[in-house]
This record gives C-alpha cells, structure tokens and sequence, in this order.
C-alpha cells in the first residue's frame, strides 16, 4: 500500500542550490525511496520564468515519487499544507554591502516568511533554514513564527558536519563512511568549531579515535579547523560560484536523519534551539550534536570539553549573540 | 558482503549536466543503491579549477556509495579501468556558428575520444553519448572505436522519452508512472518523432492505449509531437540555460535500465546502432523502443508502423544519413 504523499517546500527554488536539491527531493534521497512527495517551490517574481522552467524539467524527469509540484511566486500558496520546509532563499551578501544590510534585508524575508509558514503549514511542519546567516535566519524565523515549536526549526550545519568527515577521511585515506562522530559546535560561519575530540573511525581493529589514528594534534586543532571553517570560500574560489550539490545533499542528509532517525551510535550535526546544554547560551540557534529518533531530535549529552575547545565554543556564541543583536536593531 | 565498485566516467563534468548528474551517481540513482562507485571526471584545462572544486564538493557531500574521484583533463587517466562512460562533453553551439563548424569541433572530440576510452575502458564498457550531435556524435566515436561492440554505443533519447511520457500525463492528469510505452524515433533532434501509438495508461483496472484515452489524434499528431520536439529550446527560454536536471535524470535511467533491465511489459527509447530494423538503413544511430535484460539491449519487434508513423521515421533518418555525410566530410 503506497504512502500518502508529503509536502517539501523549497525556497528560493529556482536558484543553484534548488536546482540541485529537487532532483535529490524527488529521488527519495530526503524522505526514503518508497515516499511519494509533492515539491512546493517559491521564488521571487523576477525568478518566475526560471521557476516555470524548473517546473517543466521536473516533469520531464517523469520521476515515479514525485506526485506533484507547485510552482509559485506567492508565498501563502507555497506554504499551505507543507510537512517539511527548506528555506534557501534570502538576500545573498554582494560585494560592497555591509554586514547590516545583509542582516537588514534577510530579517524582513524571514520575518515574513515565519508568517506565512505557521499560518499555513501542516502541523508539525520540521523546518531547515538554509540561506545565510542560516543560524540568524532561522532565529528570526522561530522568533516569529511563535505557535511553531522551537524544536521545529533547525538551520543547517550538516554541511560543515560532512565537510569535517571528509578532510578526516582525505588525511586518513580511508572511506568517509568509516568516519562518524565529528561535531560542529555553534554558528555557520567561520567561527564555527569542528570538533573531534569524540569522532572516531572503522578499523578492522574495531573503532578508534581520530585523534590517535591522524596523531598530529597540531593539524587538528590548526589547519584542519581552519580548512572546514573556510571551505566554502574555497569552493567558490574553484568554482566561481558557492557551493550548491554539496549544500543540497546535506539538506536531504540533514531532513532525512530528522525524520527516518540516525543510525545506533552515531550523532549529527545540527542548528537547534539552544536549551543551555554545555553552557551555551539558551535562546540561540547553535549547532549541536544530536541523535534522532522517531522523528525528533535530542542534543547528545555529558561530552567532556576541555578548554581548548570551551574557548571556541563561547566565541562563535559570542558571534551568535551579536548576530541576534544586529538583526533585532534592523527590526526597530 | 559489498560488491566491488564500477567506475563511471562523465566527460564535460566540469559543466552544467556533469554537475547534477555526479551527485545522482554518487547516490546510486543510475547503478542502484547497493553499487558502490569510483567516478571518473574528465574536461578540458579551461575547466580545471571548475572541475577541481567539483571534486571538492563531492568530498564534501560523505556520499557512502562513492567509493574514490579521479579529476582530470587527461582523457587516457579518465578513460583507464571505466565501466560507463557518459559522454557529456562537446562543442556547444555558439550563436553565428554554421553548423558545420559546430559538426567539425565535435567529430574531432569524439574521434579523438574513441580511441582514449578503446584502448583504456575496462572490457565491455557501455557507452552513452549526450553531448549534442548526439546521435552522430555517437556515430564516429562506433567508427572511430572498431575494438568497442557497437551494441555498447549508445546515445541518449530517453529525455525525450520522458518528456513524452510527462506530456501524456499532464494532459491525461495522471501521475507519469501509470503511463508507458512512448516510443521516440531516431535523431535527438528536432526531427525525432515521439509516437503513441503502442503506448498504454494504467486506469486502474487496466493498461489502455493512449490514443483511446486521449481521443484527440489530432493534438497527438501535432501539438504533442512538435512540444516533445521543441522542448530543449521551450526550457532555455525560461530558464535560460539547457536542460540539465532533467538530461542528467534521464541519462541515469537510460544506464540504470540498461544495467539493472527494464520492468515487464516496458520498453524504454534509446539511440542504438540500426540493424535494418523498421526499415532504418543499418550502422545509423537511430533511437528504437528496446527492452533491456542482462546488461542487453534488444529492439522491440514486430510493431505495426502506420504510414504517417513511417513518414515521420523515415524522415528522421534522412536528417541522420546528411549527418553522418557532413560528419565524414568534416573528417577529410
């Protein structure tokens, strides 16, 4: 018996990273290969006619899951009935702009966009902010969007998160799905905190700390912290664009270990409503790491910090708060 | 026990259609989910940071499946060990070119090509060519490749394919997977012809043709063939850009179908070497309804062709038979 169809919005749906996440969405790469979906995607007017064409590949993708799509610039029309939102969509920074008038212009869309989404969403809707300031952004969304669940509204970090298992599995040469257990701690920017205190790796000898296997602490609390900070800079330095593929497939790792749970023994990274857990200030969205089970998410507790990485975790939630600061000065 | 990893190349990957088309791979969208992959990435030396930040991200994306990268503007590394190719580079088509200048660069691409992927390409390694000429771009690298069976030569018309079977259903209002059975004939141009006349809808109870159901023959024999035809160009009009979610889909289902066969009682579209089948002049590469088993392809047989339907066949490969002289012309 064939399951009921779910809901995906995707904002911003006509850029890069939404030409490359519908495709994944209507695969099954996000909700499993046997949930049928409906896509929802919303851009902006001036993206209309690139929206409709990305309606029409759709189409002629003839995906057997994909039940149907709305294409619309109307944001009411695109959030109605949704069970799961992902917000790529926002005002990119240009060169030139100050740091405010980014802040200025993605807390209006978030704003607005928190409206319409608890006005019209299903209930329960699991929401992923993904245009950045993603943490901010999806604070302003949480903020405004009160009969939403804060434990609803995530943003994403799974990015950074995999980046890590891949420079840890590039310096070991080994699979990178040998590796698990990286965290990244705080904001998705450069004051992020990738985190291997707790990662470990497959061997044959069983499982072992990255930190005895790679045993150049020097690399792992410099460079390598410093190469998964900066990646995305080194991605659009390569290819002239920001990073897109990569970006769409953690949405869908992101939402997929939500919803269908993360395998015995391995946590993820994700940007949650901060609870004060590890002395991180409450009322923050911060990336946490966190296991998920019957499609919900709880922080992983009890870590041991020492006090290099205590000093790394106050400072991106030191940028954090000031984040939150800028962004409710350009609300008055 | 895991199976031993396939090597997929994809030339062009630094592009637009590589760059959507590495992540479904990576996914097992195109060998299935349990087929771990090592992919091969291959384009020219303008492209090579592009492709170098592609490699990039697919470090970044941890795809279990993705097994190793080989990034390269070297076509005998690109072409060593692979198992499928999926020729995605060429020459596009500037605005002001004469299409004999576009035919020259590609005959000399995919001459140049054959022999790489001859004399390095794992022992029946199967073949399918996207780039445009398709069909004739196919043609020289069988001509130019003898060591290769031309049974493993293929090129893509299952895009059109799709968007047949996409266009049934909007205007049947159906889901896409209850109808089957389009056949597109010949080059994947614009003289292709998309027939429904053995094509079937699933109401049900039962599979019913599509003629019956659509009761408009007219629409069938005009409106619905020109759109299939002329869709490549109605989706860079709106998006401004071509085809590529939807062409990197379709050249997965076209290898997935190809490797893993197709379901009972369904045939696919794909441009293989004409045997005289149909009344098609053989050695062209002409798109045929074809079931797949094994890793074979065979052409469906014994179909009855009306007289519009062999008009329209016939005039298909006219175009492929001047191709193919311009092509051998190009190469003195």
């Amino acid at each position: 018996m064939a399951k009921d169809p779910v809901r995906v919005l995707v904002t911003g749906a006509a850029g890069q990273i939404g030409y490359a996440l519908v495709p994944m969405i209507a695969r099954g790469v996000m909700l499993g290969p046997d949930q049928p979906v409906i896509l929802h995607m919303l851009d902006i007017p001036p993206a209309a006619e690139a929206l409709d064409g990305v309606k029409m590949e759709l189409v002629d993708a003839a995906f057997p899951l994909l039940k149907g799509v709305v294409a619309t610039t109307d944001v009411a029309e695109a959030c109605k009935g949704v069970n799961v939102a992902v917000m790529v969509g926002g005002f990119p920074r240009k060169e030139g702009m100050e740091r405010k008038d980014v802040m200025t212009k993605n807390v209006s869309i978030y704003k607005s966009q928190a409206s319409a989404l608890e006005q019209h969403a299903a209930p329960n809707c699991k929401v992923l902010v993904v245009a950045n300031p993603a943490n901010t952004n999806a604070l302003i969304l949480k903020e405004f969007a009160p009969s939403i669940p804060a434990k609803n509204i995530t943003c994403l970090t799974r990015l950074d998160h995999n980046r890590a298992l891949g420079q840890i599995s590039e310096r070991l040469s080994i699979q990178v799905s040998d590796v698990k257990n990286v965290i990244i701690w705080g904001n998705h920017s450069s004051t992020q905190y990738p985190d291997v205190n707790h990662a470990s790796v497959k061997t044959p000898g069983g499982e072992k700390p990255v930190r005895e296997l790679v045993s150049d602490d020097a690399w792992l609390n410099g460079e390598f912290i410093t190469t998964v900070q900066q990646r995305g800079a080194a991605i659009i330095k390569a290819r002239k664009l920001s990073s897109a593929l990569s970006a769409a497939s953690a949405a869908c790792d992101h939402i997929r270990d939500w919803v269908l749970g993360t395998p015995e023994g391995t946590w993820v990274s994700m940007g949650v409503y901060s609870d004060a857990s590890y002395n991180v200030p409450a009322g923050l969205i911060y990336s946490f790491p966190v296991t998920c089970k019957n499609g919900e998410w709880s922080i992983v507790q009890g870590l041991p910090i020492d006090e290099f990485s205590r000093k790394k975790m106050d400072a991106t939630a030191v940028e954090l708060s000031e984040e939150k600061d800028l962004a409710y000065s350009c609300l008055s | 026990m895991a199976k031993d990893p396939m090597r997929v190349l994809v030339t062009g990957a630094a592009g637009q259609i590589g760059y959507a088309l590495v992540p479904m791979i990576a996914r097992g969208a195109m060998l299935g989910p349990d087929q771990p992959v090592i992919i091969h990435m291959l384009d020219i030396e303008p492209a090579a940071e592009a492709l170098k930040g592609v490699t990039m991200e697919l470090i970044d994306a941890a795809f279990p499946l993705l097994k190793g990268i080989v990034a390269t503007t070297n076509a005998v590394e690109a072409c060593k060990g692979v198992n499928v190719a999926i020729m995605v580079g060429g020459f596009p088509r500037k605005e002001e070119m004469e299409r004999k200048d576009m035919m020259s660069k590609n005959v000399s691409i995919y001459k140049a090509q054959a022999s790489a992927l001859e004399q390095h390409a794992a022992p029946n390694c199967k073949v399918l060519v996207v780039a445009n000429p398709a069909n004739t771009n196919a043609l020289i690298l069988k001509e130019f490749a003898p060591s290769i069976q031309e049974k493993n030569i293929s090129c893509l018309t299952r895009l059109d394919h799709n968007r047949a079977l996409g266009q049934i259903s909007e205007r049947l209002k159906v889901h896409v997977g209850d109808v089957k059975n389009v056949i597109i004939w010949g080059n994947h141009s614009s003289t292709q012809y998309p027939d429904v006349n053995h094509a079937t809808v699933n109401t049900g109870k039962e599979w019913k043709p599509v003629r019956e159901l659509v009761s408009d023959g007219q629409w069938l024999n005009t409106e619905f063939i020109t759109t299939v035809q002329q869709r490549g160009a109605a989706i860079i009009k709106a998006r401004k850009l071509s085809s590529a979610l939807s062409a990197a889909s379709a050249a997965c289902d076209h290898m997935h179908d190809w490797i893993l066969g197709t379901p009972k009682g369904t045939w696919v579209s794909m441009g293989v070497c004409s045997d005289g089948s149909y009344g098609i002049q053989p050695g062209l590469i002409y798109s045929f309804p074809v079931t797949c088993e094994k890793g074979e392809w065979s052409m469906v047989q014994g179909l009855q062709i009306d007289e519009f339907s062999k008009a329209k066949m016939d005039a298909t490969a006219k175009e492929l038979i001047e191709e193919k002289a311009l092509a051998y012309s190009c190469l003195n």
